[in-house]
């Protein structure tokens, strides 16, 4: 595994309220995921799933522990700082897609870009670039509520990873799609993490966490367990203690 | 089931002999079902024995070929029509552990929930590598490959109901946990036993 890291969670513990009141959403939790890796999440309600996203994707600040993104470390930086850092790294993509209905598709991909203070020319390649990644080139021009919801949400994921953008986090993206459609968005996902980017995607659905090379099973604030094919050491204790 | 039954609604479409048989089975069933060529052969003479099929009336140079008889053909139509019924539930060896492991001393329910829930996942991750090598959804696809793909939806179906159980009985047994103890359970029923 010489894939550069994107991602790296040491020791995050998030702890809401206190005294009496206090919640620890997430105990502890190290997760590192690489380019070229699509990381699953899973766990009950209440188990810190989106904390660990929010956290992940420098939404939320760690009680303790370090959040590293392409080598930067969140804690390490203001809040300007960490705010150009999600607009340049980092993509979301959410169960209700997130488009500006009034805007294209073209036009919401490449809004982020823009944003950054990209021109608007070289933004318009990008947004082109990346919806043709995710099969929608020609469905540009077209608005939110003239694409289907596996459309939109596959313009979801384009604008996740226009530009320079290489980590991608998906909190329930096949939500609101029927079993067909989610699993098309899965694919289109699938194919744009193997291309060359990374993601996080926290879903109460095994049947697309099996789309990932590993799942992270949260309880309680705390990785209970990690499946995977990647990981020699989990392969290692499994045979150990398997006879 | 029925091998039988998928070979002799086969026959219903054209005449063939054993061979082709075979081939068309395993492709069109996406594999999921390997059938041998003596099987199918023996299969070929029970149907013959019990009137549903009979030597083709047009025969091939080279091969035998079979078609249904009259009954045959009812029996195909009856066999598309009927429900496949649920075989014996709950025989399995995960409902029986779990069972067990609810009231079991030493054991957390919980760990065996996770264990299960993993592998399960492992399974369903292998079944999900195969299905990202049949094409999308919307894409051009040949039957046999829509055949092949729908198999491993119900692998993955299936898995999947046995991970949302599992998240069930994690669940309520953690809820369960909080109103009473199984231990206490027992105590007062031994003390209403009359001495």
């Amino acid at each position: 595994m010489s894939d550069p890291v994107l991602l790296t969670l040491e020791g995050v513990r998030r702890v809401h309220g206190s005294g009496a009141r206090e919640v620890v959403a997430l105990d502890g939790v190290d997760l590192t995921v690489r380019l070229g890796e699509l990381v699953a999440v899973m766990g009950p309600s209440g188990s810190g799933k989106s904390t660990l996203l929010n956290v992940a994707g420098g939404l939320d600040t760690p009680t303790s522990g370090t959040v590293t993104i392409a080598g930067d470390v969140l804690s390490e930086m203001d809040a300007k700082g960490r705010a150009a850092l999600r607009r340049k790294r980092i993509g979301y993509v959410f169960q209700d897609f997130n488009l500006i209905p009034a805007l294209t598709a073209a036009e919401n991909v490449s809004l982020p870009r823009e944003l950054d203070g990209v021109p608007a020319r070289r933004a318009r390649t990008e947004a082109k670039a990346a919806l043709a990644e995710v099969g929608l080139e020609k469905q540009a021009r077209r608005f939110p509520d003239e694409l289907s919801g596996g459309q939109q949400q596959r313009v979801a994921i384009a604008r996740a990873l226009v530009g320079p953008r290489r980590l991608v986090l998906a909190d329930e993206p096949t939500g609101a799609l029927d079993s067909v459609t989610g699993e098309a968005v899965m694919r289109v996902l699938r194919a744009r993490v193997d291309a060359g980017a990374a993601g996080l995607l926290v879903t109460h659905e095994p049947r697309f966490a099996a789309w990932a090379d590993r799942t992270v099973f949260l309880r309680d604030g705390t990785v209970v367990d990690s499946t995977g094919t990647d990981e020699p050491e989990a392969l290692l204790a499994d045979s150990s203690t398997g006879t | 089931m029925s091998v039988k039954h998928g070979l002799l609604a086969l026959l219903a479409e054209e005449p063939m002999g054993v061979y082709r048989l075979r081939k068309e089975f395993e492709a069109r069933t996406g594999g999921s079902w390997p059938v041998n060529i003596g099987q199918v052969y023996s299969t070929m003479q029970r149907l013959e024995r019990d009137g549903l099929v009979a030597k083709a009336s047009q025969q091939d140079e080279d091969v035998e070929l079979y078609e249904p008889t009259e009954s045959g053909r009812a029996e195909a139509a009856a066999w598309w029509r009927t429900p496949v019924a649920r075989g014996e539930v709950g025989r399995d060896e995960l409902v029986i552990k779990l069972a067990l492991a609810v009231s079991a001393v030493g054991v957390d329910v919980r760990d065996i929930v996770q264990a299960q829930r993993s592998e399960t996942m492992r399974a369903m991750r292998d079944f999900t590598r195969l299905k990202s090598q049949v094409p999308a959804p919307g894409e051009p696809i040949s039957s046999p490959e829509l055949a092949w793909s729908l198999v491993l939806d119900h692998h993955t179906f299936t898995a999947e109901a046995e991970v949302r159980w599992l998240d069930h009985i994690e669940a309520s047994v953690a809820r369960a946990v909080l109103t009473q103890s199984r231990t206490e359970t027992t105590d007062r029923d031994e003390a209403e036993v009359p001495r």
